[in-house]
């Protein structure tokens, strides 16, 4: 069963002399519980489908379909709605609010879907031993590594059991070993919670974790890769040979 | 490009910030000038108490140019923090920062002239308005005529390029003490490291509460003749003034955020949209803004408090004028009353008279004081009192051995007061009549030429009366020895009838006192000292208001990610909005509350040396200060609801 359906995604910046089309007919569909990523070099509008897709953006034209509900079509109040229910997010620059310790934006979430406290405070009990953050519940973020901001991102991403999370270059300012520790914990996260994740990033690394590659380029879906049982070391060797076929700039004879 | 060039352009590009200072120039040129405009304005200059009348207002401008400079000075601080990154760059492009001062200091220059330029001409039309006012509360009714002063020209001028040099000192500082890299940071730096509570912090913040608390009770007990020596009683004051602001401080510093943090805890970590919008955020900053805030409640306080002291006064005026002159007018010559009533039945005012004698004499208290004043100028257990007898009342009957007080000034009595009753001597010549004292009565019976400024009047029995007229101290008549008071039957006329009693000026006579006079006079020099204080008050007002609604203004911005965040997870701005409410009436409201609380306590401490009236004329120029300060609330509300909206 498909959680997103997206047909002929259009999106355009400027005005009518001045228009620049990022998005030019993207299809899109994701099914419940798969792990994609979405890659593509830097201009090829990949941050613009996520933030489209995750109705943070408007879409010039076409559809998206969220758990069978048409966004494009939706009010901006109805919208907030709808992301505080069914959304997760995962930014690069983590976005926590510097203000809450850890497990108060953990459970943020929470609380506007009106969630028992003792049922909160459960969800966050088994959440946080998961992603290993119980020690720094009571922290503030400054006080953190950017390894751990990221996992408490990503902790308040899932706490609400939404939909679909959409993960925005996740890793892009982690080291490695931070980065490959939150990749580990997402894709356990995504076989153990069934959760769906739709994940930005133009590491080839860090999209061999999940089973399913879109590469776009100028605004199109260029191609897909699946891993299907391959190992992720392969599967790695896939993505950077597509992404060789892809990348770099085009000379145009 | 050359650096002219550069100046241009970043002036262009910068209007956005700018306008924030501009604002704030504009304002405290235009309220300068417009003051010292007054001051320098042959009109006020001819108004009858000059001397009195242009030292206090040079006293104001003193403490307007304090303000002011406070005031520009954080302007200017927001302002240039705001530009952090800019001065990075420059430095980044390899300009010295002598250089980029150089740079500063001529694009401030010419932003600091046009605004003085802008302000001196509303603060020229501003002080017509500012004269019409202040005649009308003093009573005067001369002509408001709008002078150019060259004088205060140049003295508004002097004063705001001295606060100029000031400003470009702090920017100087500024730029000297921040490295490139801690100027890219410099917005979001600010704040600091964020720590727990720590017991140190908790028991500040009970220290801070204990010391107001400590400082209310004095200031309570201030005049109940506890403090009846001099020296203790400024030192008392110097006490209350000290714990209390250092309690506020330390309030603001620990309990706030204490409690906030019980709050919290309490919560589990699991906080809804309001208390992240108020609650996590109020605590985050509170420590490095209980310095300002203690200043901006001290200064409300201190302009609740002179404000309402000097409206009460005025707002009493005519209760005070009546215990000074219970009669609307009085006579001692028994030739002048013949003649005056006359006059008054002639001109058909319907009246009733009242006559008795006056003595002097010695009265021993000695028994009857509560604490010996050992510090005054004179000797209270002695003390030479007016004597009448209680035919002369009919409220009043006091039996052969006994004698009432009444009439006792509020003010004197802070400082000497007596028992409820004991043993008194009244000192003829030859003998002395010793009395039972039967207590303090309110009524006031005999105005202030005849009880020494507000001593009590001792009533006595008609037979002590006449044995005291016998045996008469004469080295201590120094007061009238008759009374004539009279009284219009209708009130409305007094004016005409004090026009009447004026025109027959009986300047020799020693008795004479009209009420409606006094009434007049009072307004006038409380009216002064009211403007005053109210043009001060309200500038104090303003003033923090709008370092608060900047602090306001800088604190959206810098909250501004955390609103896109917020949005993202699909909060609406209405949920944020309501958050910000709650926000807002924290920050402004506390250190309205403390502020209010202070005044009060202030103001009720020493409330009855200015009138006779305390909650009314208080609670007026309290809730005249609330609603103008809720209005500065409101603003800084408006200008979040446009930070979130644009957060998404």
């Amino acid at each position: 069963m498909n959680v997103l359906e997206a047909s002929k995604i259009q999106k355009s910046y400027g005005n009518k002399f001045m228009k620049q089309d990022v998005l030019m007919g993207i299809d899109v569909s994701i099914e419940r519980g798969e792990f994609i990523s979405i890659m593509g070099a830097s201009g090829s509008g990949k941050t613009t489908l996520l933030n489209v897709l995750s109705s943070i953006d408007r879409v010039s034209g076409g559809s998206i379909k969220i758990d069978g509900q048409e966004m494009t079509k939706k009010r901006e109040k109805q919208l907030a709605e709808f992301r505080k229910r069914h959304l997760g997010f995962i930014f690069q620059e983590y976005n926590l609010l510097d203000t809450l310790t850890v497990k108060e934006n953990i459970l943020l979430p929470l609380s506007i879907a009106k969630v028992s406290k003792e049922e909160a405070i459960m969800a966050f009990d088994s959440l946080a031993e998961e992603l290993g953050i119980d020690e720094i519940q009571n922290k503030y973020p400054n006080e953190i590594s950017g390894g751990q901001k990221q996992r408490t991102s990503a902790a308040r991403a899932f706490i609400h059991n939404p939909s679909i999370i959409f993960a925005d270059e996740p890793t892009g300012a982690l080291d490695s070993k931070s980065a490959s520790n939150l990749l580990n914990k997402l894709s356990d996260l995504n076989a153990r919670r069934k959760a769906t994740i739709a994940m930005v990033t133009h590491d080839p690394v860090a999209a061999s974790y999940s089973g399913r590659v879109i590469f776009i380029k100028d605004g199109r879906i260029y191609t897909q890769l699946n891993k299907g049982t391959e190992s992720r070391q392969s599967f790695l060797k896939d993505i950077m040979k597509t992404q060789g076929v892809l990348g770099g700039v085009q000379y145009e004879h | 490009m050359s650096i002219n060039q550069m100046i241009l352009r970043n002036m262009r590009k910068n209007l956005k910030n700018y306008y924030l200072y501009v604002f704030a120039l504009v304002f405290s040129v235009g309220l300068y000038f417009s003051f010292v405009t007054l001051q320098y304005d042959p009109g006020v200059d001819n108004v009858e108490t000059s001397a009195k009348m242009a030292a206090a207002i040079r006293t104001a401008a003193i403490m307007l140019v304090v303000i002011v400079t406070v005031f520009l000075v954080y302007a200017n601080s927001i302002f240039i923090k705001r530009r952090g990154k800019e001065i990075g760059l420059f430095q980044l492009i390899g300009m010295t920062k002598g250089r980029i001062f150089r740079v500063l200091t001529i694009e401030n220059l010419i932003i600091y002239i046009s605004s003085m330029l802008i302000g001196i001409f509303v603060g020229f039309s501003f002080s017509k308005l500012i004269q019409m006012v202040l005649f009308k509360t003093t009573g005067i009714t001369e002509v408001a005529s709008l002078n150019f002063s060259a004088a205060a020209l140049l003295q508004t001028v002097i004063v705001f390029f001295v606060i100029f040099g000031v400003i470009m000192l702090t920017n100087w500082i500024f730029i000297k003490g921040q490295s490139i890299l801690s100027l890219f940071r410099a917005t979001s730096k600010t704040e600091g490291q964020i720590r727990n509570i720590s017991i140190l912090e908790i028991i500040m913040g009970l220290l801070g509460l204990v010391l107001i608390i400590a400082g209310y009770y004095v200031s309570s007990k201030l005049f109940d003749g506890d403090f009846s020596v001099m020296n203790e009683l400024l030192f008392a004051m110097a006490f209350i003034l000290g714990a209390v602001i250092l309690g506020t401080y330390l309030f603001y510093k620990g309990s706030i955020r204490f409690v906030a943090n019980l709050l919290r805890k309490r919560k589990k970590g699991y906080l809804n949209i309001n208390d992240v919008m108020s609650l996590s955020s109020i605590m985050f900053r509170m420590k490095s803004n209980s310095l300002l805030l203690t200043i901006i409640t001290t200064v409300s306080a201190l302009a609740i408090g002179l404000s309402s002291l000097s409206y009460i006064s005025y707002y009493s005026a005519e209760k005070t004028s009546k215990q000074n002159i219970p009669d609307h007018f009085s006579l001692a010559d028994e030739q002048n009353a013949k003649q005056f009533e006359q006059e008054l039945k002639e001109s058909g005012f319907d009246f009733y008279q009242k006559e008795f004698k006056v003595l002097q004499a010695n009265v021993v208290t000695k028994e009857i004081l509560v604490k010996q004043q050992s510090g005054a100028a004179f000797d209270p257990s002695e003390m030479v009192l007016p004597i009448i007898s209680d035919q002369a009342l009919n409220e009043m009957n006091a039996a052969p051995d006994e004698a009432i007080f009444t009439g006792y000034s509020k003010v004197l009595a802070s400082v000497i007061s007596f028992d409820k009753e004991g043993l008194i001597q009244i000192e003829g010549k030859e003998k002395v009549i010793d009395q039972d004292y039967l207590g303090l009565e309110n009524d006031y019976i005999l105005p202030y030429s005849y009880s020494d400024g507000g001593l009590p009047t001792v009533v006595v029995d008609q037979t002590t009366f006449a044995s005291l007229q016998e045996d008469i101290d004469e080295e201590v008549q120094d007061e009238p020895l008759t009374y004539f008071g009279f009284n219009l039957e209708d009130p409305s006329n007094l004016s005409e009838a004090t026009d009447l009693f004026q025109s027959l000026s009986y300047n020799d006579d020693e008795g004479r006192s009209s009420q409606y006079e006094a009434f007049l006079q009072q307004k006038e020099n409380m009216g002064l000292v009211m403007f005053i204080v109210g043009f001060l008050g309200l500038t104090f007002l303003i003033t923090s208001g709008c370092i608060l609604y900047f602090k306001q203004m800088n604190e959206s911005e810098e909250e501004r990610p955390n609103y896109t965040v917020l949005r993202k997870l699909g909060f609406t701005e209405a949920d944020l909005s309501r958050g910000v409410r709650g926000k807002q009436l924290v920050n402004f409201g506390i250190p309205l509350i403390v502020g209010l609380l202070h005044g009060y306590f202030a103001v009720r401490s020493g409330w009855f040396f200015f009138g006779t009236e305390f909650y009314t004329p208080m609670l007026i120029v309290m809730g005249i200060y609330t609603i103008l300060y809720s209005i500065f609330g409101g603003l800084s509300i408006v200008y979040y609801k446009k930070v979130i909206r644009e957060a998404l």
